[in-house]
């Protein structure tokens, strides 16, 4: 090698290891230039909780947005045959062959009975001060398998609410119905029903805690920004919100709702019904964050230097308290949904033929129904999940907005 | 401190007015009346309807005047002659209408109450104090799936847990003798607090109405006891050779305390909105399904009477929570108002 | 001051570490000192050097993560050597000592008291814990140590709460809790920074004045050099965890021998100076005590750094003349010419 090409070489990692060193060291200056909201994901990212929390959510309303290709039936599909029918069993192989998944088509038939049979039933029933119910008995067809298909075509819906479309992500071949969580007590896929109701369930909180945000932000900052009698009749108007028990005053206000309504006003509705009660937490603390700031030294430091009032405002006050406000909002999604799920379990919410969780949930309405189909407590597994999630998330936020930890 | 006692007292009517129009506000919401549709549902029987006692009825209460007008009747009839209204679906006067279900409401709460803070408070404590061990990470798993079970169907997976274990169903709160007892007025609601079977039976209601209150003041006194035990006049008592157990209790617990009581209106509203929903799912003898059946069947002096009442109890609440505050703190107790 | 006398307290090889995620961080890396009777010692360092967290490893009041290494004896009331480091930190033998034999004022008086109870009942705790159960005989003690302070109007002041005080009267009640005990070494933790100037002088005054009467040692934790000056007898310069430099205030203040005393030196502004000179200052910023580099700890900010040296080995504790010690290479040869 000659001398020229040595050089060369060691030139080349000299320019190497310098360009490593530039590298490093731009790491570490951004790590001390990273801004408030970076800073905040990357101890939000260490949090272990809120991470899967995370995850667990987006998974959740991922599967909300794509609801109806997810979901093999609509909310419209029904099944007499299959009233109250328990989760379908999925098997693989059929006469000791492997077929891939598939189940065995299962109904509800009603026992034959002499009529003799039938009177005796029918009198000891009216005895008991029972309905009369038929009984009945599962039927399962073992002998020919029903395979499970990937992309099917069924009902159809609107991605997005824009393309039409009639694919779905599974279904039965033939006429049967796969039931992955049973089927309720109108023979309707709970499976199904879940998916298209998280749909409502995950949105009603999150649009009530927008307009909730807002009216906080303006009603909060008026006060704390005005003060006076202003503040003091805002803060006189939250007490009284604050004094009446929510669910109560929940309940009054949607039995205003006149009945019969579409589908789409019920939801708005419910919606700012929910956020008219929850916003005053968010004002007392703007308000508050609002009083505290005023007389902050950067912020005299501002006005000094002559930077107009709306620009303090915007530039130097908000954003000093938006992760606190953020932070209080998500942990205030889970009592909205938790009030969502009540109202609608009590018929004063979402209403047939729209679905949410709390609807669903109205089949366990008494012990003897959940005694006998337990399957219809799945959705409480959903909603209990989704409370959690957005409680560990609002938490690991509410560390990693603290710029003290 | 009397000085202090008499102004919180004064800001006390205010919001009772206040309050008492937005309750109404809200019950005349849904359009016509109970009195409206009750007539012609009989009329459609082809009843014959008393026409001059409707008359008496409306010119009462202002029925076919203005909303504002109707407020100011009602409010006109509470204060001058305790007057709620007449309940258009129980037939009755409002006031005697509740009287059947409102002592037992308030007993249940308060009880609820104390198991709120008897649990959450030394909880707390325990978890703070014993912070990241076993028992911590137990008790703050329980806390946040307590805070995430709705209330109602808690209440139905508990019923269903005795169902299974006891092989007797839950039905309310009273035996079917006390029942009669109660309804035929043979019965005081005093006498059934004396009963055993009646304590037992209050076991469940309490729990499922209670726990998600009772994980939030867990939580928060959690919290509130490591931010003390963090402080630095923690440090100066340990300097000064003052035990651990001292610290807490003399120290931290007093100064957490705080945030816990002035969060009591917050927990009793919380019992209201356990107790109502539970009640009705239970089948319980509380005012909540009562309000239930008000707001269906839209006897509004009925359901505006019961949000009344509640409200009246939380501002109450926060009127205690006030004055207990200003014993425990002095530094309310001088500047005369709440540190938030 | 009295050289024969035992000392009170010895601190030897003294090492704090805190486990973390990211490994183990050591602020106090192995710091020695001895401290007399009525002797004042003065330890100086920038903040995070491991002053404070070597102060109250003495009281045994560190986190529970902090973990303390090394042996710090106690000379107890009788002339038994006791190990305060082998004392259970909640127990009550190390109890009875804090607040009695060795006592502490910290840096803010206005967190120091909790806002719950009134400054006399604070004060008289440590009365009733450790000098008499008699509450008659105890509020005697407390009111007169607070007269002592110079708190005027002691019996009014008694029945009030922390909020009602100035920080200069905390200050002064907090010396009060301190000192009502007569403890026999008193830490003194910045005590003064949270304050005004004119209330800073009149505290230190006071604080060698009830030296005096009561003829305890003190170890005094500051970053401010003047009032080292004024209080101290001996110094022990502390930086990133060691004592660099340790000697009588004269000793050092005349002839500052690290690099680093040095620059703390030349960062005080002086009056007389003109107003043209820049202050001095060092370079740098304190590296974190975890994952250190082998060497010596002011290695990259050292303006007298010997390449090849200096980064290899952390040097030891050179002695000079007289008590005067610095743990830098260049004092190696002189301690050996000498």
């Amino acid at each position: 090698m000659s001398e020229h090409e040595n050089q060369a070489v060691l030139d080349k990692k000299a320019l190497r290891a310098q360009k490593k060193a530039e590298k490093a060291r731009k790491k570490e200056e951004k790590y001390y230039l990273a801004s408030q909201w970076q800073l905040m994901a990357r101890k939000l990212g260490r949090h272990k909780l809120a991470r899967i929390s995370l995850v667990i959510l987006g998974f959740l309303y991922f599967v909300a947005l794509f609801g109806d290709f997810l979901a093999p039936y609509s909310l419209t599909d029904y099944d007499a045959n299959s009233k109250d029918l328990p989760p379908s069993a999925i098997h693989f192989s059929h006469d000791g062959k492997y077929v891939g998944p598939f189940i065995y088509r299962t109904e509800k038939q009603t026992v034959k009975m002499s009529v003799a049979e039938k009177s005796a039933a029918q009198r000891a029933a009216k005895e008991r001060g029972e309905q009369y119910v038929p009984p009945t008995n599962i039927v399962t067809d073992e002998t020919t398998p029903l395979r499970i298909r990937w992309f099917v075509h069924g009902a159809s819906y609107k991605i997005l609410g824009i393309f039409e479309s009639d694919l779905h992500l599974f279904g039965v071949e033939g006429s049967a119905k796969v039931f992955l969580f049973g089927a309720d007590s109108m023979g309707r896929d709970l499976f199904s029903r879940i998916i298209l109701g998280s749909q409502v369930s995950l949105t009603i909180p999150f649009a009530g805690t927008m307009i909730s945000f807002v009216l906080g932000l303006l009603i909060g900052s008026v006060s704390g920004y005005f003060g006076g009698w202003i503040d003091n009749v805002i803060q006189r108007i939250i007490e009284v919100l604050n004094s009446l028990p929510s669910l109560p005053l929940w309940m009054a206000l949607s039995a205003a709702i006149p009945a019969g309504i579409p589908p789409v006003q019920m939801y708005l509705l419910i919606t700012v019904i929910l956020s008219l009660i929850s916003w005053t937490g968010l004002a007392r603390v703007v308000r508050g964050k609002f009083m505290s700031l005023k007389n902050e030294d950067y912020v005299m430091a501002a006005k000094l230097a002559g930077v107009s009032d709306m620009k303090i405002i915007l530039k130097h006050m908000v954003p000093g308290f938006m992760s606190y406000l953020i932070v209080n909002l998500t942990l205030g999604i889970p009592s909205m949904i938790i009030g969502e799920t009540s109202m609608s379990f009590l018929g004063l919410g979402i209403q047939a033929p729209a679905t949410s969780w709390g609807v669903l949930l109205k089949e366990a309405q008494d012990v003897s129904s959940i005694a006998m189909h337990p399957w219809c407590l799945i959705p409480l597994f959903f909603v209990v999940l989704t409370v959690l999630a957005f409680n560990f998330l609002g938490d690991g936020m509410r560390d990693a907005a603290d710029p003290y930890k | 401190m009397g000085q202090y006692i008499l102004k919180r007292v004064l800001t006390f009517i205010p919001i009772l007015l206040i309050m008492s129009l937005v309750i109404f506000f809200i019950i005349q919401l849904p359009p016509g009346d109970y009195l409206t549709s009750y007539v012609a549902g009989l009329k459609a029987e082809g009843q014959i309807v008393d026409e001059s006692e409707l008359d008496s009825l409306k010119e009462r209460y202002g029925l076919d005047q203005p909303w504002f007008t109707q407020y100011f009747k009602w409010m006109w009839n509470i204060i001058t002659r305790f007057d709620f209204g007449y309940s258009f679906k129980f037939e009755a006067p409002v006031w005697s209408t509740i009287a059947s279900v409102l002592p037992m409401t308030i007993v249940v709460s308060l009880v609820t109450m104390l198991f709120n803070y008897l649990v959450g408070i030394p909880i707390g404590i325990y978890s703070a104090v014993h912070q990241y061990s076993i028992g911590d990470y137990c008790f703050t798993f329980i806390g946040f799936i307590g805070m995430a079970i709705p209330n109602f169907l808690f209440a139905i997976l508990l019923m269903y847990g005795t169902y299974i274990w006891t092989g007797t169903a839950f039905i309310g709160l009273y035996t079917s003798e006390v029942l009669v007892g109660l309804q035929q007025g043979t019965m005081q609601w005093w006498e059934v607090l004396g009963r055993g079977d009646f304590w037992g039976r209050m076991a469940i209601p309490i729990i499922v109405i209670g726990t998600s209150g009772t994980c939030g003041t867990l939580r928060s006194m959690r919290a509130q006891m490591l931010d003390e035990l963090g402080r630095n006049y923690v440090l100066c008592a340990r300097a000064k050779g003052v035990s651990e157990r001292r610290i807490v209790y003399k120290y931290c617990l007093r100064a957490a305390l705080n945030p816990t009581v002035s969060g009591l209106s917050g927990v009793l509203s919380h019992i209201f909105n356990g107790s109502t929903i539970s009640a009705i799912v239970m089948n319980l003898q509380l005012v909540g399904p009562m309000l239930y059946e008000a707001l269906k069947a839209q006897d509004m002096y009925l359901a505006g009477t019961i949000l009344l009442v509640m409200g009246f109890l939380i501002v109450l609440g926060t009127l205690l929570s006030d004055i207990l505050l200003a014993c425990l703190d002095p530094r309310i107790r001088f500047s005369g108002r709440r540190a938030e | 001051m009295s050289e024969q006398q035992e000392p009170i307290i010895q601190v030897r090889d003294l090492h704090v570490s805190i486990k973390m995620d990211e490994g183990t961080l050591t602020p106090v890396r192995g710091v020695s000192f001895d401290i007399r009777p009525g002797e004042t010692l003065g330890l100086v360092g920038e903040s995070g050097c491991g002053k404070s967290l070597t102060s109250k490893a003495i009281m045994g009041i560190n986190e529970k993560k902090c973990h303390s290494d090394g042996e710090i004896l106690f000379r107890g009331d009788g002339g038994q050597v006791i190990d305060l480091l082998k004392l259970d930190p909640r127990g009550k033998p190390i109890r009875a000592i804090r607040g009695k034999q060795i006592s502490m004022i910290f840096q803010e008086p206005m967190v120091a008291f909790s806002p719950m109870y009134t400054i006399g009942n604070q004060i008289n705790e440590c009365t009733m814990l450790h000098i008499t159960r008699d509450k008659k005989e105890s509020k005697a003690i407390t009111l007169e140590m607070m007269k002592k302070v110079g708190i005027a109007n002691a019996e009014k002041r008694y029945d009030q709460y922390p909020h009602e005080f100035s920080g200069g009267m905390l200050q002064r009640a907090l010396i009060a809790m301190a000192l009502v005990c007569k403890p026999r070494l008193l830490i003194a933790d910045e005590p003064t920074t949270a304050l005004d100037v004119t209330i800073q002088a009149q505290i230190l005054e006071l604080m060698q004045q009830l030296q005096k009467e009561l003829g305890m040692a003190i170890l005094f934790i500051t970053h401010d050099l003047g009032t080292v000056a004024k209080m101290c007898d001996r110094v022990a310069v502390m930086y990133l965890g060691r004592i660099v430099e340790t000697g009588t205030a004269r000793e050092i203040y005349k002839y500052p021998r690290h690099p680093y005393t040095r620059g703390l030196m030349g960062s005080v502004h002086k009056i007389g100076s003109r107003k043209l000179d820049r202050l001095y200052s060092i370079e740098g910023t304190v590296p974190l005590a975890l994952n250190l580099k082998p060497g010596c700890g002011f290695y990259d900010r050292c303006d007298a750094r010997v390449e090849g040296t200096c980064d290899q080995a952390e040097p030891d504790l050179y002695c000079l003349e007289g008590t005067h010690c610095a743990a830098c290479v260049h004092c190696r040869k002189e301690e050996k010419a000498k």
